[in-house]
């Protein structure tokens, strides 16, 4: 792999064309993946899922540059459940940007914009900034509510394989502003590695919806690096279904940088085959009267894993902090796997923390109350198991997205 | 025995107590009535020392300046309140805290503290006494117990305590007439020339049972009237709205 | 709880910190095959137990000390200790404790550890440890008429090498990590104990640990064996002396529980704790480990850390038998610079297996908490079940709380519920005490000793009392 993403890089270096001062950033950014690969297991944010092995068992020659891509043959099918505004990527690169709902002023966007030095221990940010070419950043002005959600397509072509795209959004969101976002990716029937990174900056009192949906059934291996700042009095809802691809790990960092900030952080991980998936957070209470709430439940048949990594840290300026957490799994197979490592670590003594974990089969009293009350033994499970994450959903706050987000997993009629 | 000069108390900067007088000798029941937000917990409180509040005044007990004391002090001094909401503190058995509780006061007056057989007798008396089922103080200390359990725990406490000035905050409230005649008991068994009771409530049901020397109305942080007990009766009549 | 209020105030200091003046015997500073040699020699030792030592040495050569643990400290120069250190008295073993230096006794009697017969506490068997050697076992005799064998590590060896040699190693190998296999190299002393099958052990025994001499680390080894159906109760106590210098406490302790044998080890760690600005004081370093071998069989680990500088340890429970349980109960506390990294593991091999850990921890002063545990529930281990509750206190803004358990569970038909809370003591509460007479320390002594009571009733009675002390007595001036 060495020789090849040495190769690839070059080339790359040699196609777009950067200032100097990018190129070394760039060249920085590289040699410390080098120096470091891959994440293996034997690094403890990586314990329960070491995704060098996974990528190769699960794509033999890894690209990291791609060359030519069909994209007119593409046919851009779009959601047509509710209006809303979009940000298209195809294979990597931004196809559209459509803000027709917004008011003109009030969006502020910049393409190709240039990296900056950001001292991120992670090889696969430092993956990221080497071979992000077309990185967006766009700017909510200041006490602009926007009308209608964005929604990121982030679509593959079919003869795309075997190939690592880096994909980078930054959004900053000014004081007083206000945004719904939807993450969405296609169907996709090619091994790739997607390498996704997205830093939102929530000034005061401003709020942040995001959606991240991983649905249907894909080979695609992804990491999702997403770190968000907090200010004073803004809010915070983050919702992920992570149900789709053959690996998925959302890495999500939260920093309370203000107070009276909040974080409500929700998750469903609902997977067969031989899946794995993985929501790993760190929520950082970094002042006073700040509040986290995350509730993370886990769906397991087949021979699936699933895992839930959380923490809350508590600064010892952050008294009066709020923080909650809490992650529950059914395994219905024998072969499932779940592994959780919910963590606190608190410095002020004024504070309310507590998180809790729970994983094993259904119990067996309730599928035989609702038997006796003549259903079939499958479909008393199925409710169950529906009424288990029909909890998490509730949590989504935006009505119309709640409604297209039920019928993705199938639990609108359920209730 | 209990002498306030022109209290005065704010917290946060709002002004609670407004310059208030009572003077309360031994042997007498006083009521405090009011409505909500007059002032009386914050009485009840500067009384026994809880911090937070800034203060103004001269309060003396027994002729020594209380409110230099220390909460623990004037536990020491035989100030007792009985709390409107009393704590749950878990792990810790009722038992051990009373005994704790009594021979922390009885070190500090340097009286000899009692050993286990002593304090057993002295409970079963006293819950006896006070038709009290004895089985609430194997359990820990106001965890799960009912609002009237708390408030006749409260009540037991004082009586096995015997405290010269007892603190009645809002005893009253979320009592059942059953329990309001036990909690009555208790107070007017303890009752003696002695020791003196400062009954602070916002109705006057507590007051059919245990009838007062002198009853005051405390509005907007002041003593608006003093009278006998047929005060507490008007106003009930009345109601603090239009009682002027 | 009485003897908190009457104890509090003559308890200031840490109250185990002399020294007993005594010559002893040492090995030659450093950590080489002459050092092993010599305390193989010194002991009499047969051949195997020296190629035990040998062979954990030349592991060890091969090994890194771990560096994940949260508490940090400066590297410890290994060749700079002392690995053997013995009253000069004790080699002329003395057969009684007549013979015994009455330097030692007056030790012990001071330590409220009483060994002549007349004096000794009843219904409690004591095997003294004073720094590398065992210096007296008490009710031995009376031990063996049942079959029950107590007594010190070295003694076993010579006389019951069949046992040690088909058990020592065999829950905690040799290879096993850095710190275990020092141990195992470089053991001086420990208490070793069998129970025989079906018998149910009429008193409790227990080991007290001393450490006296200075540069001198201490590595002792506790074997504990309960065959079928046997039931045994075991407690350690530890204390040493104010010294400036950090000294290492590296034990090893083995459980093994047979068909249907249940051994309940209990621990009141009180390490000298170093001062109130972190220096000196003992690195606590410690492996302990149970294996439930046999079916129905049952270990239960208690602990009360409230000593040394640094407290890093896991007592663990390795379920292999069908139908085994697991249980941890622990209270940690640090306070000033003190620091711990401590928890449990629960590994469940065998079907319904169970486990249960309460763990609670409470920091104070500039000190750092940490409770490190892991479930892990094997595919084979049908229908286990696992609790988990782990509660901290946090006392002041400049201490932390720190909560990492690991679950693993790969058994659909298993199930695991961990839960954990940090809090504090609310000002209500303390105003509540006060109100009733307690003064500051008395009360948060009463309320903390609420927060631990889970805990503290798991200890033997006798020992109960004295944890109690301990846990008000940790928390010293870590109020206003």
């Amino acid at each position: 792999m060495e020789s090849q993403i040495k190769l690839d890089f070059e080339n790359f270096l040699n196609k777009e064309k950067f200032s100097s001062s990018q190129i070394q950033l760039k060249k920085n950014n590289f040699n410390e993946f080098i120096k470091k690969g891959f994440p293996n297991k034997r690094i403890e944010d990586w314990k329960f899922s070491d995704l060098n092995q996974i990528i190769q068992t699960n794509i033999k020659k890894l690209n990291f540059i791609n060359s030519d891509i069909k994209k007119e043959d593409f046919e851009i099918t779009t959601v047509k459940d509710f209006e809303h505004n979009k940000i298209i990527f195809l294979n990597g690169v931004i196809l559209k940007v459509d803000f027709t709902f917004e008011e003109n002023d009030k969006i502020i966007i910049q393409q190709n914009h240039n990296i900056n030095e950001d001292n991120v221990e992670n090889s696969l940010v430092s993956l990221n900034s080497a071979f992000v070419s077309n990185y967006v950043k766009f700017t909510v002005k200041k006490g602009y509510e926007t009308k209608k959600p964005l929604i990121f397509y982030n679509y593959l072509t079919s003869d795309i394989t075997s190939s690592a795209l880096n994909i980078r959004i930054d959004i900053d969101l000014e004081d007083g502003s206000s945004l719904n976002v939807v993450d969405l990716s296609n169907q996709n029937l090619n091994n790739n590695f997607i390498n996704l990174r997205q830093n939102f900056h929530i000034g005061e009192n401003a709020i942040l919806k995001k959606y991240f949906l991983d649905t249907g059934n894909s080979p695609n291996i992804k990491y999702i690096y997403n770190n968000l700042d907090l200010s004073k009095n803004s809010h915070l809802e983050y919702f992920i279904l992570s149900s789709g691809s053959k690996f998925l790990k959302n890495d999500i960092i939260c920093s309370l940088n203000n107070e009276y900030g909040s974080i409500s952080l929700n998750g469903v991980i609902n997977l067969d085959g031989e899946k794995h998936h993985e929501i790993k957070t760190v929520i950082n209470h970094k002042d006073e009267n700040c509040k986290s709430y995350q509730l993370i439940k886990c769906v397991l048949t087949d021979k699936s894993k699933g895992v839930y990594q959380g923490k809350i840290y508590v600064d010892n300026k952050a008294q009066k902090t709020d923080g909650y957490q809490l992650s529950r799994a059914l395994l219905l197979n024998d072969q499932t796997e779940f592994n959780a490592k919910p963590e606190l670590e608190i410095y002020a003594d004024d504070v309310k923390c507590s998180h809790g974990s729970t994983s094993g089969n259904i119990d067996e009293d309730s599928i035989f109350y609702l038997m006796s009350r003549g259903l079939s033994y499958e479909q008393s499970k199925q409710l169950l198991v529906n009424g288990f994450l029909h909890e998490v959903l509730e949590k989504i706050t935006d009505e119309k997205i709640k409604i297209f987000i039920k019928k993705l997993t199938g639990l609108e009629n359920e209730y | 025995m209990l002498s306030i000069k022109n209290l005065r108390a704010k917290i946060d900067n709002k002004e609670i107590l407004k310059g208030l007088n009572l003077n309360i000798n031994p042997g007498e029941v006083h009521a405090i009535m009011g409505p909500n937000g007059s002032g009386k917990s914050t009485l009840s409180n500067i009384l026994t020392g809880k911090k937070g509040y800034e203060i103004e005044g001269e309060v003396t007990f027994e002729k020594e300046d209380l409110l230099k004391l220390e909460p623990e002090e004037r536990a020491h001094k035989g100030i007792f309140l009985a709390f409107q909401y009393p704590l749950e503190i878990p792990g810790v058995n009722t038992n051990i805290f009373l005994k704790t509780s009594i021979n922390a006061i009885k070190k500090a007056r340097g009286e000899k503290e009692l050993d286990a057989i002593e304090f057993l007798k002295l409970i079963k008396k006293k819950s006896a006494d006070l038709k009290f089922d004895e089985k609430i103080l194997s359990r820990q200390l106001n965890v799960g117990f009912s609002g009237g359990e708390k408030k006749k725990n409260e009540i037991l406490q004082m009586s096995i305590l015997n405290p010269k000035l007892a603190i009645l905050d809002e005893t009253d409230s979320g009592l059942d007439i059953d329990a309001l005649r036990v909690v009555s008991e208790g107070v007017n068994t303890l009752r003696n020339q002695n020791n003196a009771f400062l009954i602070i409530t916002h109705y006057q049901r507590l007051l059919d049972y245990v009838i007062p020397d002198y009853v005051h109305v405390l509005k907007n942080g002041q003593i608006i009237k003093s009278g006998g007990p047929e005060l507490a009766k008007n106003l009930e009549k009345l109601g603090y709205k239009d009682f002027n | 709880m009485n003897s908190i209020e009457k104890n509090i105030d003559n308890l200031k200091d840490y109250k185990y910190g002399f020294i007993t003046d005594i010559e002893n015997i040492r090995a030659p500073k450093g950590l080489n095959e002459d050092t092993i040699k010599f305390i193989s020699n010194i002991k009499k030792e047969p051949k195997w137990m020296l190629d035990f030592r040998i062979k954990a040495f030349e592991r060890l050569k091969l090994l890194k000390e771990p560096n994940w643990q949260k508490p940090k400290f400066p590297k410890i120069d290994y060749q700079d200790l002392y690995y053997y250190s013995a009253p000069k008295s004790m080699d002329d073993k003395p057969k009684s404790l007549d013979e015994l230096d009455p330097k030692l006794l007056e030790t012990y009697k001071k330590l409220g550890i009483p060994l002549q017969e007349q004096a000794r506490l009843n219904g409690i068997a004591i095997d003294a440890v004073f720094d590398s050697v065992s210096v007296a076992t008490t009710f031995k005799e009376e031990l063996i008429k049942q079959g029950i064998i107590f007594c010190s590590m070295s003694e076993a060896i010579q006389k019951h090498s069949e046992l040690v040699r088909k058990y020592l190693g065999s829950v905690i190998p040799i290879t096993d990590h850095f710190y275990a296999t020092l141990n195992s190299a470089v053991f001086t002393d420990g208490s070793f104990v069998y129970i025989p099958e079906g018998i149910r052990c009429p008193m409790e025994l227990s080991t007290y640990f001393r450490i006296n001499a200075s540069e001198t680390g201490q590595f002792e080894r506790t074997l504990i064996i309960a065959d079928k159906g046997s039931y045994v109760s075991y407690l350690e106590g530890c204390t040493a002396p104010m010294r400036d210098k950090n000294q290492l406490h590296a034990a090893n302790v083995e459980l093994i529980a047979l068909d249907d044998a249940e051994i309940k080890y209990s621990t009141v760690q009180n390490w000298y704790p170093g001062d109130k600005n972190g220096k000196g004081g003992i690195y606590n370093f410690v492996t302990k480990r149970g294996l439930c071998k046999g079916k129905n069989s049952k270990i239960s680990w208690t602990q009360v850390e409230t000593g040394s500088a640094i407290t890093w340890k896991y007592p663990s429970c390795i379920l292999k038998g069908d139908n085994s349980v697991g249980e941890f109960y622990s209270i940690a506390i640090t306070n000033n610079y003190q620091m711990a990294d401590t928890g449990t593991k629960m590994i469940h091999l065998g079907k319904n297996t169970r486990s249960k850990i309460i763990s609670k921890g409470i920091s104070a002063g500039n000190s750092d908490m940490m409770y490190r545990g892991l479930v892990d529930i094997s595919a084979r281990a049908d229908n286990s079940r696992n609790f988990t509750q782990c509660d901290s206190l946090l006392m002041g803004n400049k201490c932390g709380a720190h909560t990492i358990p690991y679950i693993k569970n790969k058994n659909s038909k298993s199930k695991i519920e961990h839960e954990a809370t940090t809090s504090k003591i609310s000002d209500e509460q303390l105003y509540y005490c006060k109100q009733r007479g307690l003064n500051s320390e008395e009360a948060i002594s009463l309320i903390v000793n609420g927060f631990c009571k889970e805990v503290l009733q798991q200890l033997p009675m006798e020992f109960a009392v004295e944890a109690q002390k301990l846990v008000g007595i940790s928390l010293e001036g870590s109020v206003g």
